[in-house]
């Protein structure tokens, strides 16, 4: 795996700090031997070019220009951030909650940092060390054979575009990815397995290289952080649709008068948004930024993401004249320069939704849920 | 961008998660097998006129996620959908016995007038096939469903699942079925032919409540 994964990790984003700290906490033997000296700008015409640093194929109408030239800043911002880190840091595990590493988390976690900072945020860490072998032990008990048939069902359709994830890559990460899935399905049977757990289990070994370390993030991410998006009866997602809709209503009331008008539910076009946490919606660097925002703040984030992505296109939504338009444009505002150009993009999020406390989501979703349950019950013979 | 139909029909595709319900429309849309793709989470949108009897349909398809717990999410998109494909997979029977699940819930909750195409997709794998067709097509005839074997590989009969289901609510449009009945999950084109019903009656359009 980590041969891989040497081979197609762009030197563009190393840094010479970063360079000096990466892989930092692997097992010796999947340590890189050569360090590769830092480069200014991604290599034109390199081989791997059109597989982007975390093994995605990049698509065929992929914007090489504007990408060089947003992360030339971009680079830039890196190494600045990772050298910051690395002194916060020094040797240190343990990541306090404070003002300073909020701020720093919010202007993104170097790439190799992010294991471990997400790993100690999230308090996966801390669940790791409580019980050494539970993983393994998982894995070795006897299986549910629906649940693993479930779970097979969706290993070739996750990630087909990851160079990593392929069968026929000698690397694959298939059975990194089965295991973690399966594990995590017998220590939590109210959920088991549920499509979009594949994708998320699928970054985190992406970033963490490392099974176990997977299972707990995911342990943290769906028992602890997100609300219950991925259990049978799906409430969290349900409740949490409808508390988008409810924060629009005040802060972009103009489209959500749109949705009334064309009848559109919610769940029509954000559910992806949060039962993948943005995973296939949104640009990889994206989306990494975000988590690490998700493991050190809370689902709150997933809001302001959704917010600010509406809020800023609202013109282009106003637009639409019906309802598959309606669904045709919130596609749209996925894509592009603004999503791409991932460091403006996490400063906007903080300040175009404008404020947004826990305790008024925390409200919104008790309000939220109550209706729903209210509506099912009626709808029961 | 204008484009001209007579008819726009809602249409549902429905099934068990991996039955190909997804590469159905995709090989219907773009004339060519999807490989490699992610699963589809929650709901998919695709649409395309297609010429049946003199008419022009436009189908506005919704491709929805197969996994049954997402059914919860899934099911508020059956109102008002004209037609559906009821897609198993003709290698695993547990997609074919979980049929009259979906059957109950596109009966319940979509047009009273749905009209259904059984689709068992898969042809090209007969040499794993699990259901045959003789069993397949007692359970279409008993249940009132139009049937076809499917292959969205090769694309044997694809289209014709598409162009079937539509033809046969053309036909219940000219015999019984009233588009302008609430939810029936048609809507009369831009074209303004409108030869099926008198004028009269085509002037209540615009009060229709399906705004897709």
């Amino acid at each position: 795996m980590d041969i891989m994964f040497r081979t197609i990790v762009s030197t563009a984003t190393r840094t010479a700090a970063a360079a000096k700290t990466h892989h930092k906490g692997l097992p010796a033997s999947e340590t890189p031997k050569t360090v590769q000296p830092p480069t200014k700008s991604p290599p034109r015409n390199h081989l791997f070019v059109r597989v982007d640093p975390y093994g995605f194929e990049r698509p065929q109408d992929f914007d090489y220009e504007s990408h060089e030239e947003m992360m030339s800043e971009y680079l830039a911002v890196l190494r600045r951030r990772s050298v910051k880190w690395s002194k916060l840091l020094h040797g240190n595990v343990k990541v306090e909650k404070n003002i300073k590493v909020k701020r720093y988390v919010r202007k993104g976690v170097p790439k190799e940092h992010r294991a471990q900072i997400w790993m100690a945020a999230s308090g996966a860490q801390e669940q790791l060390e409580k019980h050494p072998g539970y993983y393994h032990s998982l894995l070795k008990n006897k299986h549910n054979a629906k649940l693993e048939e479930t779970i097979r069902l969706d290993m070739h359709r996750t990630f087909p575009d990851n160079v990593l994830f392929r069968s026929s890559s000698e690397s694959c990460l298939q059975t990194a990815l089965y295991n973690v899935l399966l594990a995590y399905g017998h220590h939590n049977n109210d959920v088991g397995y549920c499509q979009g757990m594949n994708f998320i289990a699928g970054y985190l070994i992406i970033i963490t290289k490392d099974e176990e370390k997977s299972f707990w993030l995911m342990d943290a991410l769906l028992g602890r952080i997100l609300p219950d998006y991925y259990t049978a009866a799906m409430m969290g997602l349900k409740t949490d649709q409808e508390v988008l809709g409810e924060l629009l209503k005040v802060k972009v009331p103009a489209v959500w008068h749109l949705m009334q008008q064309h009848n559109v539910m919610w769940s029509l076009v954000v559910s992806r948004w949060f039962i993948c946490l943005f995973i296939d919606v949104l640009p990889v660097e994206t989306v990494l930024r975000i988590w690490d925002c998700l493991f050190y703040e809370g689902s709150k984030i997933l809001f302001r993401v959704a917010l600010t992505l509406i809020r800023h296109h609202q013109a282009l939504l106003l637009q639409a004249q019906n309802l598959p338009d309606v669904c045709e444009r919130f596609k749209q505002i996925t894509h592009g320069e603004f999503v791409e150009d991932c460091h403006t993009f996490m400063q906007k999020i903080f300040l175009e939704p404008g404020s947004l406390s826990m305790a008024s989501v925390r409200k919104l979703r008790q309000t939220c849920r109550d209706r729903i349950v209210a509506e099912e019950a009626a709808l029961r013979p | 961008m204008s484009e001209t139909y007579d008819f726009l029909f809602k249409f549902l595709v429905i099934g068990n998660a991996g039955t190909g319900k997804s590469c159905l429309l995709h090989q219907f849309i773009e004339k060519r097998f999807k490989e490699d793709s992610n699963h589809t989470i929650g709901v998919e949108f695709g649409s395309k006129i297609i010429s049946v009897v003199n008419k022009f349909v436009k189908l506005q398809i919704w491709d929805t996620a197969g996994q049954e717990r997402f059914r919860s999410v899934t099911r508020s998109y059956y109102r008002g959908a004209a037609g559906a494909l009821l897609v198993y997979d003709i290698t695993s029977r547990e997609t074919y016995n979980a049929l009259t699940n979906w059957l109950t819930d596109a009966r319940m909750l979509a047009s009273q007038n749905i009209v259904i195409i059984l689709c068992g997709n898969k042809k090209d794998l007969d040499a794993d096939r699990e259901v045959t067709f003789l069993e397949a097509s007692r359970f279409a005839q008993e249940n009132e469903l139009m049937f076809l074997e499917t292959s969205a590989l090769t694309g044997e009969n694809v289209e014709e699942a598409f162009v079937q289901c539509a033809r046969k609510i053309l036909n219940k449009i000219e015999s019984e079925l009233d588009p302008e009945r609430m939810g029936s999950g048609i809507q009369y084109g831009d074209a303004a032919l409108r030869q099926l019903r008198s004028p009269r009656r085509a002037q209540a359009q615009s009060a229709q409540e399906c705004g897709c």
